[in-house]
């Protein structure tokens, strides 16, 4: 269990402090996966240094299974060897002076007490045979390659049964092939340990698919917390709308319409949409689309509820999916095909909305 | 066709020339300086050579009457001293200042890069310090302070422990030597490790706290054996900059009874009764000369091996510090103890010696205190004299290195030409060459050509000057990141080659040389062995003069004069700083 509680850092910067992390707090419970999303400089992998000790905190607390490792106002500092961590850093962080074995054997070998010789290399050949790197045990460390280095280093951070296990952007440095087959077997094997788990990652898909919860961090903040798909599906701010997928964002005006929202659209030849909730009335909103939410006629549809009529401007053919660009009077939509709908450029189309699956935002918002 | 007609490598070296714009003027300019460097490096280890080899000892090697002999190597191969006193004694001396050296700037350099340590500039700078000042004045300093009978440390010591008459430190004895060379290379140490160890990614440390190991844990089983192959090449520079000692194992080892090579080489120039056997003094020279450009290939084939480990693991790394915690307190007390003792321990004797004497420290000595030291320092002409063939000789040498080593620089890296294996070979080899044996050299090479330059400060001049390889490292590093098209511009602007390299090259060279400039500048403020073996009452230098003071005796003066010398040295710091930095980088 993990518990972060209005942590801050800053650093002392040419013009007055600089502050990094902005009072956030978050909590993990036991044996859950939980990811730090945030662009870059946004402050997740100082959280995530601050949890494991190679950052002090200015102040808030950090709590790792029950015990306080970080409090500066009361004066408790854990330092970082003594806190029941595991950490898979960015470059992994493999000892070149050490073989596959001995780099997993390392932790234990520093315990103390010192488990028997039989204990550590039982142990250590069990973390090695779950990543699938017990056949490599012997091989040296310069000779892995990074997708190996990757299973080394988690099995290191495993070995000695951490209470938490820390994960500093661990796929960012594989291609892109190799990136998603080892995001999933991460996956599997974090599921496998079911351990207590944080992962900081700046690319959407990994938090989707590693993590149980999620927090998107922006400069220094989380600015929305919560399950994959409900995040997915109803971001707070157009910011983490974008950041999390691809989505349409269209400028309207908001008035309550028979206990429902209608949107007059801006730059879409007057047309609206109809949208249940009426907290946003008299204004100026923004009305967020995924493109796979939308549904494209290759005809168009006048007077038909929630359905926006325009001509398609570009198609991008791109395999499993075509996408295609609509100008909806002056504004631009994107929308999903299937390879085999009959979408040519300059052809007018139908756009099906599911209300649903809308978000609406006031204008006003920040970000 | 005649293109064609060339043989391949010839066809490959004219594409480099033309491609340099290297036109007649050029050239001439490339030709010169490559010769000059040659011949500075060259001229006078071929006269060393054929010096060993000429007799009998009363002639010079090339006086009517002199003529080929093995005389010389027999007499000093022969004798059974070089193999029970001065072999041995050398080889004591160097592993254990070398292993001493290493450990505590090793500890000194992991401290200040990598963890946080408060006051990482404080140490920094105070670490500097000996490296700055001459050795000689530490020597007299720890002498002050270690000397058997009213040593500072042993007053302090027999006060404290009771007892009467002498130690329980001595300094006069291969230990003592030990400790103080270990002392006095410390720096240098601390220097090469830093440049090591800012190439290693910090992850690797920070994964073995997150495994749960201590900071001391950390520091022996991942940061020293990651470290090992990249420290290499410093330990084997650092044994070949020890093999070269000669202040302390002359002022120290001498009375100590320790025989070390380069006071052996000094002691056939002035042997206990008779004349200078230059014969004797160079065939001593030779198997040294030749251990230490054994050293020096050793040191390349490892700088090679440390790149491709380096490769293995890193780049250049944001620098994140281990935390010290409970490890804080004795660190500070670790960094202090070598700063007091290499540092600060030493000016202070220095300027209490200066001002009463041979005085035991005490308030009510306080009251003696006297200028009158310095009265007498400043009204000596000699003083005047030294402070201006000190600073002219090295700012000279610093000149001339720093120019001639760009111009080799740029010749190795911008055209390929018969002999560049060679020039490149010239190039580095001085560092492998002890000073002593340059020294020698020298002087036997202008006892010889009568151009009338010895017995002045133009020999010194000459004799700094065969230090080419920092500058030409510097300027090799330098050129590498100047990308040629740069060049090319200027040519395609119309300039010729001579235009181009005044207007283009050396302006961007300028950080990399004048850092060069920086570097051999302190090295020359600090040269003591080349100008006490070339040494006449016109040339004397403040090192040599100081040496002078203490060996007659003169201790306050001597005291004074090391205090003017410190103190001449402190506003370098801050430049030198600057200029080791760009260095490392």
């Amino acid at each position: 269990m993990l518990k972060v509680a209005n942590l801050v850092k800053a650093f002392p910067g040419n013009y007055g402090p600089i502050t990094v992390i902005d009072r956030i707090s978050f909590a993990i419970p036991d044996g859950l996966c939980f990811a730090l999303l945030g662009p870059s400089g946004c402050g997740k992998t100082t959280t995530l240094r601050c949890v494991a000790g190679l950052e002090t905190a200015s102040s808030g607390r950090i709590e790792i299974g029950g015990t306080v490792v970080s409090d500066p106002e009361a004066g408790i500092f854990v330092p970082v060897h003594e806190r029941p961590i595991g950490m898979v850093f960015q470059s992994y962080a493999i000892w070149p002076h050490l073989d596959v074995f001995e780099n997993v054997a390392y932790p234990l070998r520093v315990q103390r007490p010192r488990p028997g010789k039989a204990a550590i290399r039982d142990k250590v050949m069990e973390v090695l045979r779950l990543v699938g790197m017990e056949a490599a045990a012997d091989r040296p460390a310069p000779l892995l390659s990074g997708g190996q280095q990757q299973r080394v280093a988690l099995a290191r951070a495993i070995v000695r049964q951490p209470a938490l296990l820390l994960l500093d952007e661990p796929l960012s440095n594989l291609d892109a092939r190799l990136r998603e087959a080892m995001r999933d077997e991460l996956a599997e094997m974090i599921d496998r340990v079911g351990i207590t788990a944080l992962y900081v990652t700046h690319d959407q898909a990994e938090a989707f698919v590693l993590a149980r919860r999620m927090a998107v961090m922006d400069r220094g903040r989380i600015v929305q917390e919560g399950a994959p798909r409900d995040l997915y599906a109803r971001p707070g701010t157009p910011f983490i709308a974008g950041f999390l997928g691809a989505a349409n964002l269209l400028r309207g005006k908001a008035e309550p319409c028979q206990g429902r929202l209608r949107i007059a659209l801006a730059n879409a030849n007057g047309q609206a949409l109809e949208l249940s909730g009426a907290r946003l009335s008299g204004d100026d909103v923004e009305v967020m689309i995924r493109p796979e939410d939308i549904d494209l006629v290759a005809s168009p549809e006048r007077d038909r509820q929630n359905t926006l009529n325009g001509l398609v401007t570009h198609v991008h053919f791109m395999g499993s999916q075509v996408e295609c660009g609509i100008d909806i009077g002056g504004t631009q939509v994107r929308a999903l095909a299937k390879p085999s709908d009959p979408i040519t450029e300059g052809q007018p189309v139908a756009l099906r909305i599911d209300p649903a699956r809308c978000a609406v935002f006031p204008v006003s918002t920040p970000e | 066709m005649t293109e064609l007609a060339l043989p391949a490598p010839r066809r490959a070296r004219r594409a480099a020339r033309q491609r340099s714009g290297l036109d007649l003027r050029g050239r001439m300019v490339v030709g010169a300086g490559v010769a000059v460097a040659v011949y500075l490096i060259a001229a006078p280890l071929a006269m060393l050579l054929v010096t060993a080899f000429r007799g009998p000892a009363e002639f010079m090697p090339f006086e009517a009457g002199a003529r080929w002999t093995l005389a010389n190597v027999i007499e000093v191969y022969t004798d059974p001293a070089l193999y029970e006193r001065v072999i041995p004694d050398t080889l004591v001396f160097v592993a254990g200042s070398v292993a001493l050296s290493f450990t505590i700037g090793f500890g000194l350099a992991w401290l200040v890069e990598r963890t946080d340590l408060p006051g990482r500039e404080v140490w920094f700078t105070l670490i500097l310090f000996p490296f700055l000042v001459p050795t000689i004045v530490l020597g007299i300093a720890w002498i002050f302070l270690m000397g058997p009978k009213a040593g500072w440390l042993n007053l302090a010591l027999r006060a404290l422990l009771g007892g009467e008459g002498e130690g329980p430190i001595n300094v006069f004895t291969m230990g003592g030597l030990i400790v103080c060379q270990a002392l006095a290379s410390v720096p240098f140490v601390f220097i090469l490790l830093i440049a090591a160890l800012r190439t290693m990614n910090p992850a690797l440390e920070e994964a073995s706290g997150a495994s749960g190991a201590s900071p001391v844990t950390t520091f022996r089983r991942v940061t020293v054996p990651v470290l090992l192959p990249g420290i290499l090449a410093p330990f084997i520079l650092v044994c070949l900059v020890t093999l070269e000692q000669f202040e302390l194992p002359s002022i120290i080892g001498v009375p100590a009874k320790v025989n070390i090579f380069s006071y052996r080489i000094l002691y056939e120039l002035n042997p206990a009764g008779g004349l200078p056997n230059y014969g004797g003094a160079a065939a001593v020279a030779l198997p040294f000369l030749a251990l230490g450009i054994a050293l020096l290939a050793l040191y390349n084939l490892a700088v090679r091996r440390g790149e491709r480990f380096v490769t293995v693991t890193g780049k250049a790394y944001v620098q994140r510090r281990l935390p010290l915690g409970r490890w804080r307190v004795p660190a500070l007390i670790f960094a202090g103890a070598y700063v007091v003792i290499g540092a600060l321990l030493p000016a202070a004797i220095l300027v209490w010696a200066s001002l009463l004497g041979y005085v035991p420290p005490s308030l009510s000595a306080l009251r003696e205190a006297s200028l009158a030291a310095y009265g007498r320092l400043l009204s000596d002409p000699t003083f005047w004299l030294a402070v201006r063939n000190t600073l002219v000789v090295a700012g000279a040498s610093a000149l001339i290195i720093s120019l001639l080593g760009g111009l080799v620089g740029w010749t190795l890296l911008r055209l390929s030409f018969p002999g560049r294996t060679l020039l490149d070979f010239f190039s580095f080899v001085s560092i492998g060459i002890p000073s002593v044996i340059a020294g020698l050299a020298v002087m036997l090479l202008y006892l010889t050509l009568p151009i009338g330059i010895y017995g002045t400060f133009m020999i010194l001049i000459v004799a700094y000057s065969y230090r080419l390889a920092v500058s030409t490292r510097l300027a090799k590093a330098g050129l590498m990141q100047l990308h040629r098209e740069l060049e090319e511009a200027s040519a395609a602007s119309g300039a010729r080659w001579t235009s181009t390299q005044l207007r283009v090259v050396l302006p961007l060279l300028s950080a990399p040389l004048f850092s060069s400039f920086v570097l051999l500048f302190i090295v020359g403020v600090r040269e003591f062995t080349l100008p006490l073996i070339l040494h006449s009452p016109d040339n004397v230098v403040l090192s040599v003069l100081l040496w002078k003071l203490f060996q007659n005796g003169d201790a306050p003066q001597a005291a004074a004069l090391a205090t003017v010398i410190i103190v001449l040295v402190v506003p370098v710091v801050a430049l030198a700083r600057r200029g080791l930095m760009r260095a490392e980088g």
